[in-house]
Order: structure tokens, then C-alpha cells, then sequence
């Protein structure tokens, strides 16, 4: 039943996932967590706790040592070569640092998102198919940046970098899209745009996001359900209104965490505003 | 006020050296006393002929005299030789720059696998190793007289500069572009060609110019030993004593570097 029959089922499917670097300390101890069709789901936890290990586990970024990871029935660990890139393609990521191509342009670092569908001499001469072109257009329209197509990506201010980084992502028609920590990198306001752009993009495309966040009060604001994560295991699965101080100790306790005071402070003003 | 004297008193007093370069005096002192015997051993026992050293003055003189004033007369002869020199140059930096490439993406740590690393980082290794004039020596051998030999010597040159530089830029880039290509699924070579190239180009276009200058200058050295260009046409001039012509090629050697010098400057800071 697993997962095989598509929307609805779960189409995401970890199980038992171990990560260890070394012989050190696993980072993640046999972790499950399964995502069905689409729901935007937030994975909080302290710096360490595995969040983006378990995150590049998906994309095969960082190899797994063991255990099972299924995106629509179908099994990602062990996969080798083109097999591995044909799945890749199909998992969107969206990084902290937004990891645009600085010196290319706003459509070519879009374009990029098709390097997996296109030939080598395609992506080097820049000659992309006529509707990947339409459709990175329409993306772009959709949040905002058309009109950055022949700029330098590194002209963009952070906010506009990150759009940029989403659609990119979704260029690749993603059956998934991996978010970790997508608005570290910026400000409070230009933060809150990001993450109601991903809230909305994942219910327009009814696509499921995974998102690494360091922001509790905008986990709960704009995802369905917060997963926390301690020492590489998951100890909370549930749905913001379930996520109440006692969570939040046991994710957090005894760790310090200076921004989560702040985070508080935060929220009272972003509740203010919004 | 009188708080501030107190506070000055309470100070003062303690003196503050720089901490020596050698913390360990006999090793300090050691070494002092190792130089200065090496140095009273070396000029006590080198053959210094004042004699000959007297009787070279005059000789440099003439040889300066001879060449006041730059005899500009054989211009045929003088173009005939930098065009060579130039095209020498240009070949050989082309061919150079094109074929770092790939090695430098060998030689880079981060992005080939070790086997090829080390055989990337031995070519490199192999073709730093000699003095073009030495190589030149060798493929005037190999190839006989002329340009060829120029060509593939500082082609060698070009690579064994050029490939490891831009193989070290390589190891520096930011990985996470890398790590955004492979996540949409790109292989090795978009890989290289989205996410490290676009990185290292100013760098690849900064060290190219860099390298036709210093080509240019090399292709002129090589030439003595007949690897064709100016460098031969210097060389006669000297063996017929013709120090006027020889002190107008040197001239235009200078010109010619300053001018290049001056462009590559320019087309350095307009990439970036």
C-alpha cells in the first residue's frame, strides 16, 4: 500500500534512516517520517539535532549508512548514476545560502533547474527547449522577477535571490520540494514573504515541502505540521496547535538558544503587522 | 587628575620588546654565527679576479658605447622577428589556456577523484619543473630549429602555470553552487559547467592575459637557444656585433611589455 497508489497515500516514506559520519556519534538514529501528497511540513530542532543531514539524505547530497527512504513508491537509497540524477531531478532544494550560479543570469541560473531533462550540448550553448523558456517566464511572473531575467544573479538583493533559488527548483517539476533553512539568510519581513511564497506555491502545485527552520513562530504560522528532531531522532510529529511549550523544552531544553527568546519577542510584532 | 597620576605611577616601570623571531637563543645565535662563517667561508674562497674584473669594465663600456645610438635600420628584420615572437606567443598561450583547463579540473581535489587528482598534479608537477630554456633546448632537439619548438615550449609553460593556479581556484570555490547543481540532477560535465566554471572564469581570463604577457617575454629567451622569434634575431645581432641593432630589439622588447603589461591590466579589472 505503501505510498504506490500516489495523492492522498504517502508519498514520502522514511524508515529506519541512520546517518553516521565515521565512527563518530550517528548524526541520525534510525529516523521514520512519512509525508503524504501535500502538506508543507517544518523540521525544528537545535544546530546538530540532524535536520539537514536528514534533508540531504533525500537528495542523496549526503549518502545514508542505512535504512529506507520511498518518494512515490519508489527507492532512493542505492541509487547509482543516471538513476540517481533522474530521481534527483524530481526532488527540489532550496538552500540557506540560495547557491545561485552568481555570475550567470537570473534565466540561466532559473534554466539550470532543467539541467537534468536537457542534453549537454543544450545546456552548453543555453539553447533550452521553447517550453522550458515559456515556463520559466511563468514562474518567474508567478513570484515576482521577470523582469530580472538578463541580470546578474549576484545583483539581486536576498529576498529576490531566494525567489530566484524556488523557482529554480520548481523548474525542475519537482515531486518534492526540500527547503533547509530558507530564510536564515534574511531579514524578518523578507523572510515571512518566503515563506508564505512556499505555503502557497505547495498548495497551488499541491506539492509537499519539507522546510528546515530555525523560526518556530513562522513554523507555526505557515506550515501544517512541525516535526522536532534531538539528537538525530524525531520527538515531536504534530500539528502547530499541538506545539506547546512542552514540546518546545524537550526539543530545546537545556541547549542554549539565544534566538528563541527573540523568536517570542518576534512574534508578538509579526502578529502585530501581518 | 590625581587619579590619573596614580594609575600612571602604578604602571609605569615595565618595559615591552618585541618578542625575538627565534624564541630559542642558542638556536637564535646558532644561526647568526652559521651565516656569517658560510658568508666569510664563501667570498674567501671564491675566485674573485680583480684583473679580469678591470679589464670587463671597459669592455661593457665599449660594448653600451657601441650600442648608442638604437640603429633602427633593418626594421624588415626587426618585424620578421617580433611577428614570430608573437605569433609564437598567441599559439602557445592558446594552446596553453585551453588545455589547463581540463587538467586543472584533475588537478583540483574537490572535484576529481584521487587517482586522476594525482595524475592531474603530476602533469602539472612535470611541466613546472624545467626553465622554458632548458625545455626549448630539448624540442629544438626533438623538432629541430624554428617556431614549433617555441610553440610547444611555452605551451608546456603556459600549462604548468596556468593548470595549477586555476587548480587551486578550483579547490576554493563555493560548493554550494556545486551542490545546487547536483541537486537538480545535472551530471559531471554541467556540473563543471554551471557550478565551477562560471566561478573560476575571471580568474581563468585574469591568469590567460597574465600568461601572453609572460609568454611574450619567454618567447623572446627561448628564441636564443633557437627556438625561433626575436630572441634568434637578438642573438645575431650580438654574435655580429652589431650592438646598436641589439639594443634596438631590446627597446622594442621593453615597449612591447609595457604595452601588453598595460592592456592585460585593463582587461583584468574590466572582468571581474
Amino acid at each position: 500500500m505503501a505510498g504506490s497508489s500516489g495523492r492522498g497515500e504517502f508519498m514520502l516514506e522514511i524508515t529506519n534512516l541512520v546517518k553516521r559520519y565515521g565512527h563518530n556519534e550517528p548524526v541520525l538514529k534510525g529516523l521514520d517520517l512519512e509525508v503524504d501528497g501535500s502538506s508543507v511540513v517544518s523540521i525544528v530542532g537545535a544546530s546538530g539535532a540532524g535536520k539537514s543531514t536528514l534533508l540531504r539524505c533525500i537528495n542523496r547530497l549526503v549518502e545514508p549508512t542505512s535504512g529506507s527512504i520511498k518518494l512515490n513508491g519508489h527507492q532512493l537509497v542505492n541509487l547509482r548514476g543516471s538513476e540517481l540524477r533522474h530521481s534527483r531531478r524530481r526532488i527540489g532544494m532550496v538552500f540557506q545560502g540560495f547557491n545561485l550560479i552568481d555570475r550567470l543570469t537570473v534565466m540561466e541560473n532559473v534554466l539550470s533547474g532543467r539541467l537534468g531533462y536537457v542534453s549537454l550540448f543544450q545546456a552548453l550553448t543555453r539553447r533550452f527547449p521553447q517550453s522550458d523558456i515559456d515556463r520559466a517566464f511563468h514562474l518567474m511572473e508567478r513570484v515576482g522577477i521577470a523582469h530580472y531575467a538578463n541580470n546578474r544573479a549576484d545583483q539581486l538583493s536576498g529576498g529576490e535571490r531566494q525567489r530566484v533559488a524556488v523557482v529554480r527548483a520548481l523548474m525542475q517539476e519537482p515531486e518534492i520540494l526540500l527547503a533547509d533553512e530558507p530564510t536564515a539568510s534574511l531579514d524578518p519581513k523578507t523572510s515571512q514573504q518566503i515563506m508564505s511564497l512556499l505555503q502557497t506555491l505547495a498548495s497551488e502545485m499541491s506539492l509537499p515541502v519539507l522546510i528546515n527552520i530555525h523560526n518556530v513562530t513562522q513554523a507555526r504560522m505557515y506550515t501544517d505540521r512541525i516535526v522536532g528532531m534531538r539528537h538525530g531522532q524525531m520527538i515531536f510529529d504534530g500539528s502547530p496547535k499541538d506545539f506547546n511549550q512542552d514540546a518546545l523544552d524537550a526539543i530545546y531544553g537545556g541547549i542554549e538558544s539565544p534566538d528563541e527568546d527573540a523568536a517570542e519577542a518576534g512574534a508578538q510584532t509579526q502578529e502585530a503587522t501581518v | 587628575m590625581t587619579t590619573g597620576r596614580t594609575a600612571t605611577d602604578m604602571t609605569s616601570g615595565r618595559v615591552w620588546k618585541k618578542p625575538p623571531f627565534i624564541a630559542n637563543p642558542w638556536l637564535r645565535y646558532g644561526l647568526i654565527a652559521v651565516t656569517l662563517t658560510y658568508l666569510y667561508w664563501a667570498f674567501s674562497t671564491l675566485p674573485f679576479d680583480w684583473a679580469r674584473i678591470s679589464e670587463g669594465l671597459p669592455r661593457a663600456a665599449k660594448i653600451f658605447g657601441g650600442a648608442f645610438p638604437p640603429s633602427f635600420e633593418r626594421a624588415g628584420l626587426l618585424w620578421t622577428g617580433f611577428k614570430e615572437s608573437f605569433q609564437i606567443a598567441f599559439l602557445a598561450t592558446l594552446l596553453g589556456v585551453f588545455l589547463s583547463i581540463p587538467i586543472a579540473v584533475m588537478a583540483a581535489k574537490n572535484v576529481a577523484p584521487k587517482p586522476v587528482y594525482l595524475v592531474g598534479r603530476a602533469i602539472i608537477i612535470i611541466s613546472r619543473s624545467f626553465h622554458p630554456v632548458i625545455v626549448a633546448i630539448l624540442f629544438v632537439a626533438a623538432v629541430g630549429f624554428g617556431p614549433m619548438a617555441g610553440i610547444l615550449t611555452l605551451t608546456l609553460y603556459s600549462i604548468g602555470f596556468v593548470a595549477k593556479l586555476l587548480a587551486e581556484e578550483i579547490e576554493e570555490i563555493d560548493w554550494g553552487q556545486v551542490e545546487a547543481m547536483r541537486s537538480v540532477g545535472a551530471g559531471y560535465l554541467k556540473m563543471l559547467i554551471y557550478g565551477v566554471f562560471p566561478q573560476i572564469m575571471p580568474r581563468q581570463i585574469g591568469l590567460s592575459m597574465y600568461q601572453l604577457d609572460s609568454n611574450l617575454r619567454a618567447s623572446a629567451v627561448v628564441g636564443i637557444v633557437g627556438a625561433g622569434g626575436i630572441g634568434g634575431t637578438l642573438m645575431n645581432a650580438f654574435g655580429r656585433y652589431d650592438y646598436d641593432f641589439a639594443f634596438a630589439i631590446l627597446l622594442m622588447i621593453i615597449g612591447i611589455i609595457l604595452v601588453s603589461e598595460g592592456i592585460s591590466g585593463w582587461v583584468r579589472k574590466k572582468v571581474w
